[in-house]
């Protein structure tokens, strides 16, 4: 119990320190914030609109004043309003927020299945032609980057073959058959670099668990091999391969931002690349922090059912 | 004559490094006191979680006491400064257990014995090789093995030359962790020999750490028995094995195997397992586990007492040990 | 360090080479636009065609590579350099740098890493000169991260200590000696963060928010394709090509870097013996042995040819009878005890020889009839008692699956079963420690339960490899004590593999002597002690250490290899009563008197 506090309580630390860091990366920047934001293409922005975002963004106050208000405003989970159309930046990004975490989710949902198995029976079947097949396979699907999957699947199964919509968006309460189908694409695009991942972790650490003196143990004593690899090959092999998956939740968020940029997925990651363009500084860092808290969320998950899995951890 | 090395009332107590809550500290070493004479050999015996290593590094002064000193040859290690115990390190050296773990596995053998030399300029650049070949001779290797890595030797080899780079800077001070006890038996018998040869004609004074009583008493003149980082007995190496008076000594005498059937003792077994060092027991810390104890070990820790001349032991009973009583610790076996 | 494999390396080399020469293959300026020809199809001039704005291709992409690998490795150097100082500074000094160090990357862990990017990108706007401090930023931590572990790791090692005791100052243990030994995994972190370094510059061009146009990257010509897809998707083919080829490049290089420093035993799949010796029977065993083991010869296949690290073991051990195998590492003592259970490593493999066990020779058992013996007939336990339990398991449940494994029982009667094994080898208050993990209990406590574990069916042989070699000596007499009792009551034959004279005198009633993987000597423990019949024993004997304080005699020379046995007589080089036909011809171990087996032409001149 202390430990999954202690653990909790790390993560709200870090909460703290992101959202500070993020408070201070625009007051650090050499010059006049609001003038940088203003400027397009080296034009001198109109004073008057400086003068305006100063005193949208608080920036006239005392640097401690404003750090206050806006630790106070986080916390009550006001995230400003945009500058684009002057709307709050919360609530576009709570509207937005379900529609990257399914597609996120589908992704982890299908990169399991496909790369647990796989991996599983690539290191029963060693040096066999699977093994060497989908080891080959996952070398390749490692080094594609994942905007280069999204735009060679929509060149391809779009425009080329017309399997599927190149991509967009409709709600699932409105149109389901085609929001599934508006889905599978980017959540496919996602899932390949993960399933690689997970594919090759899985495979290296059944291997190695193999190897461990406590499976000769349980060879001795005459456990089926069925009930070795379930009992004591999976339960150990599961270890590093939820850490290796914490270690890509970061590369799968930013992953995010691309796949949904290709396929216009109307998610967090779009707000976000439509926000730096427009160098909209309160929606950017409205989305920085609420997929960083996120990020450090699922760090969190990730820690405890590392202590669920090893009683080594919990109790330290 | 005073000795080269003194230790005083040593004690070291580890943090207890714990992910999550607070630990007890670790006490590693409790008052320890001890003396090595010039050209002595003092055997530190123990079992695992005794301090017999941390006693070992205390008196190299690579770990710092958390009370008590260690003085050698009149210099107090604790209130020198780092660069006078830097040059003082030329004078005593340390041998280690792990003959894998001993040597960087990146450089050669020569190199690495060269060390010492070059630190301490000792001979001028020159010179070094001819010196490195002559100690690798020393320890009875050949000037060729000088380019080789530590590799390609077997575990003996690497100890020689884990004593080779000990005897570079010219120690008279020598701590011998566990120098065997990694090596097979035919090839202990090597290193043991090499280590008593070395002592007499260098006339090395050594402190040497090992859980295994019969080695110690081939090579050393005086044995130092610990528990829990006390010392229980402390005496001639002779003495202690001959005529042990601490309830520990006795048991552990009695448990080591030996070949020789008329030696074979009644064996006292110990039951259960030492206490954690992080919670010792009140009183005498051995009471828990010790055949003959009474109430009176509660009480306050036993201090060493003289029994005979140069034979201390930290036991309020030794006077009055009959002989090993059924009760109310541990049980007998007739072998 | 093994060998790195060259493909990667060539491949790598091949890439940074063309992008390092561009410039001298005569290419179009790849800024040069010509409307009139956009998206003009290969021609001699244009090999790839031109772009939406009439740009040459081919320039575009090998321009490309310069950019891409230009910005890659800069920041990774940049991140290299600086993590490594921090990394080493961090592990080595401790205290404020240490915390300093560490807390500061993870901060930086806290964002993901493209998110980061794009905050930094709006606020100071795209470009090459932003990309290199910011990627160096975000590979930070993982060098940091690696230096900083392999310190931890290293200055553990004893050479560091070394080093510190011959009064070596700190900044010369932290270059000479820590350095060197974290340099593997630090190039393999190179790599990587050049590879990474690839992936997110390319990703943040797409964007629009990387390199600034009309500059060429990758990402931004794969951006620009888009556009014009249905007309020319050759255009977007190309620079998605030469991505991938180069991080797949990029990635074979890290995994041959890591496979270099770090490298794993080639393992290979298990083969079994030939026909012939399949169908040749073993010689008939004695009626009531426990085991028989006869002409045993173990081998591994290596490169050079297979080696053999047991030759040719004959024993036998009756019920109610301990034998010991002892001998030296390297002797064939391990590899013989796992042979006979079946569990050799998948390296070694049974090339001879056949071990009966109730009238069955398990060498030639399928796995499946194996494994109905193993654990219920014939049991094992080994030495480092804290690997061969599983970690997250309980104590109890490990001890009922060898009782499940063999037997249907309900969970509940399984559990009770596991509390009375543990009562029954000693371990106090039993329920409560049924509960256990593994790291909950003390060294000798989980050798207890392995020995709990190993005795649930009631075997009739009991396999005991070097149990008490890694426990304290009066924990070793208890469990010593504890096995003697077993066997006392039960009537199992146990064969106590050891390298311990002194043990094998307090345990065994035979004993069998190995050396370089064969018996030298077998026989009745007191009268082998007694009076040797091999050299080798007897130059054993001598090298324990004495009782009296006198100090033992050592054996010259070492153990020869397997892969380098002199011919003849393996001990004859290091023997002293070796004469010039020891190193011929073919040694027996032969009957000498009744029950005492000798491998030795000498043995009268002993006697």
């Amino acid at each position: 119990m202390l430990f999954v506090l202690k653990r909790i309580g790390v993560s709200v630390l870090l909460v703290w320190v992101v959202a500070t860091i993020v408070f201070l990366a625009i007051r650090m920047v050499p010059g006049d914030p609001a003038t940088i934001l203003l400027s397009q293409g080296g034009v001198a922005p109109d004073p008057a609109a400086v003068a305006q975002l100063r005193i949208q963004l608080g920036l006239n106050q005392p640097l401690g004043m404003q750090y206050v208000a806006d630790m106070h405003r986080l916390l009550v989970g006001d995230l400003g309003q945009s500058l684009q159309d002057q709307t709050p930046v919360a609530g576009e990004i709570l509207r937005r927020l379900p529609r990257t975490l399914e597609l996120i989710g589908a992704a982890a949902v299908l990169a399991v299945l496909l790369g647990l198995p796989a991996g599983l029976l690539a290191a029963i079947r060693r040096g066999g032609a699977f093994d060497r097949i989908a080891s080959w396979l996952a070398a390749v699907a490692l080094a594609v980057p994942i905007f280069v999957v999204g735009t060679l699947m929509v060149a391809i199964f779009a425009q080329g073959l017309h399997w599927a919509p190149a991509g967009g968006y409709v709600s699932f309460a409105r149109h389901p058959l085609r929001h599934l189908e508006l889905l599978a694409m980017p959540a496919a695009t996602i899932a390949i670099g993960l399933a690689a991942i997970l594919f090759r972790m899985t495979r290296a650490a059944v291997l190695d668990v193999s190897m461990r003196d406590y499976i000769r143990t349980a060879r001795a004593k005459g456990v089926a091999p069925r009930r070795i690899l379930a009992r004591h090959v999976l339960r150990n092999a599961l270890m590093p391969i939820v850490t290796v998956l914490a270690l890509n939740l970061g590369s799968l968020l930013g992953g995010t931002v691309l796949v949904e940029y290709v396929f216009n997925w109307p998610g967090l990651s779009g707000l976000l690349v439509d926000a730096v363009n427009a160098r909209d500084y309160p929606e950017v860092q409205g989305v920085v922090l609420v997929i960083s808290v996120l990020f450090v969320a699922l760090n969190l998950v990730v820690d405890l059912l590392y202590a669920l899995l090893d009683p080594r951890v919990r109790h330290g | 004559m005073t000795p080269l090395v003194v230790a005083e009332n040593l004690s070291k107590h580890f943090p207890a490094r714990r992910m999550f809550g607070r630990g007890r500290p670790v006490q590693a070493v409790s008052g320890v006191s001890l003396t090595v004479g010039r050209g002595e050999a003092v055997g530190l015996v123990g079992e695992s979680g005794s301090g017999k290593s941390t006693i070992g590094r205390l008196m190299l002064g690579l770990l710092e006491p958390s009370a008590g000193r260690v003085v050698i040859d009149g210099t107090d290690l604790g209130a020198t400064d780092a660069d006078s115990l830097r040059r003082l390190r030329r004078r005593m050296q340390l041998v280690f257990q792990d003959p894998y773990s001993s040597l960087d596995p990146r450089r050669t053998v020569g190199a690495q014995i060269a060390d010492g030399l070059a630190i301490h300029r000792i001979v001028p650049s020159g010179e070094r090789r001819a010196r490195v070949e002559a100690l690798l001779a020393r320890v009875g290797m050949t000037p060729a093995h000088a380019d080789r890595y530590p590799h390609e030797f077997s575990g003996g080899q690497r100890q020689r030359v884990g004593i080779a780079r000990a005897l570079a800077t010219g120690p008279e001070f020598l701590v011998a962790d566990e120098p065997v006890s990694a090596l097979d038996v035919s090839v202990q018998a090597q290193v043991l020999a090499l280590l008593a040869d070395l002592r007499r004609r260098l006339g090395l004074a050594m402190l040497f750490i090992s859980h295994d009583l019969p080695v110690v008493r081939s090579i050393c003149d005086r044995t130092v028995v610990l528990y829990l980082g006390r010392i229980m007995e402390e005496g001639p190496a002779g003495e202690v094995f001959e005529r042990p008076r601490h309830p520990y000594t006795k048991a552990l005498l009695s448990a080591s195997p030996t070949l020789d059937p008329a030696r074979r003792r009644r064996r006292i077994l110990l039951p259960g397992d030492p206490p954690s060092p992080a919670d010792p027991p009140s009183g005498c810390v051995f009471r828990t586990r010790c055949p003959w104890v009474a109430p009176v070990c509660a009480g306050a820790a036993p201090p060493l007492r003289e029994l005979a001349a140069g034979h201390f032991v930290a036991c309020v009973r030794a006077d009055a040990l009959g002989p090993v009583p059924d009760a109310p610790n541990g049980s007998v076996s007739q072998q | 360090m093994q060998r790195l494999r060259p493909g990667p390396v060539v491949a790598v080399g091949t890439i940074a080479f063309l992008a390092l020469l561009v410039p001298l293959f005569g290419l179009d300026n790849p800024l040069h636009m010509d409307i009139a020809h956009r998206l003009a199809q290969p021609t001699l001039a244009h090999p790839l065609g031109q772009d939406a704005y009439g740009r040459d291709v081919l320039a575009r992409l090998l321009w490309g590579a310069r950019v891409s690998l230009a910005v890659a490795s800069s920041s990774s150097a940049l991140a290299c350099l600086v993590g490594t100082a921090l990394g080493l500074a961090g592990g080595f000094l401790r205290g404020p740098v240490e915390f300093l160090a560490l807390r500061g990357m993870d901060v930086v862990l806290c964002f993901p890493p493209l998110l980061l990017a794009l905050l930094v990108v709006t606020l100071l706007g795209p470009g090459a000169p932003t990309l290199i401090p910011l990627l160096a930023v975000l590979y930070l931590p993982g060098f940091v991260r690696v230096v900083y572990a392999g310190v931890l790791s290293v200055r553990t090692q004893d050479y560091v200590e070394a080093m510190r005791s011959l009064g070596a100052g700190r900044l010369r243990i932290m270059l000479g000696t820590i350095l060197p030994n974290v340099g593997g995994p630090v190039l393999v972190q190179f790599s990587i963060a050049a590879a990474s370094a690839v992936v997110l510059e390319s990703g943040l061009s797409f964007l629009g928010l990387g390199v600034v146009p009309p500059a060429p990257s990758w990402g931004l010509m794969i951006g620009e394709a888009r556009a014009t897809m249905m007309q020319a998707p050759l255009l977007l083919l190309w620079p998605c090509l030469a991505l991938s080829v180069t991080i797949l490049a990029l990635n074979a290089l890290c995994d041959a870097l890591r496979d270099a420093v770090d490298p794993h035993g080639i393992t290979r799949r298990r083969r079994h013996g030939g026909l012939l010796d399949r169908l040749a029977p073993g010689l008939l065993p004695a009626p009531g042995a426990a085991l028989e083991l006869a002409g045993l010869t173990i081998a591994i296949d290596t490169p050079s040819g297979p080696i053999h690290p047991v030759r040719d073991v004959s024993l036998r051990v009756m019920p109610h009878e301990t034998l010991a195998l002892v001998g030296e590492s390297g002797s064939g003592k391990s590899l013989t005890g796992l042979a006979t259970m079946g569990l050799l490593p998948p390296i070694a493999r049974v090339a001879g020889g056949a071990a009966w066990i109730e009238g069955r020779d398990v060498l030639r058992l399928d796995e499946a009839a194996l494994r109905r013996l193993r654990g219920a007939t014939v049991a094992m336990i080994f030495q480092d008692p804290l690997s061969s339990l599983n970690p997250v398991q309980r104590i109890a449940t490990q001890i009922g699956e060898a009782v499940q494994a063999h037997a249907r029982s309900p969970a509940k009667a399984t559990w009770r079963r596991a509390v009375e094994l543990l009562r029954h080898v000693g371990i106090p208050d039993p329920e409560r420690r049924a509960h256990n993990f593994p790291h909950e209990m003390s060294g000798g406590m989980r050798q207890r339960a392995m020995i709990a574990m190993a005795i649930a069916n009631q075997p009739r042989l009991l396999i005991a490899d070097e149990p008490t070699t890694a426990l304290d000596v009066t924990i070793q007499a208890q469990v010593l004590e504890l096995l003697a009792a077993l066997r006392r009551e039960s009537g199992m034959a146990l064969i106590f593999i050891t390298h311990s004279l002194p043990v094998v005198a307090e345990i065994a009633d035979r004993v069998a002597v190995m050396y370089a993987g064969e018996i030298v000597e077998q026989g009745r423990v007191a009268e082998v002690f007694a009076r040797p019949l091999h050299p080798y024993t007897a130059a054993l004997l001598a090298s324990v250490p004495r009782e009296d304080g006198s100090l033992a005699e050592a054996i010259p020379g070492t153990v020869p290899p397997p892969y380098a046995l002199p011919p003849g007589c393996a001990f004859a080089p290091r023997c002293r009563f070796a004469r010039a036909d020891c190193s011929s011809g073919t040694l027996a171990l032969t009957e000498v008197m009744a029950e005492r087996l000798t491998r030795c032409r000498r043995w009268s001149d002993l006697a």
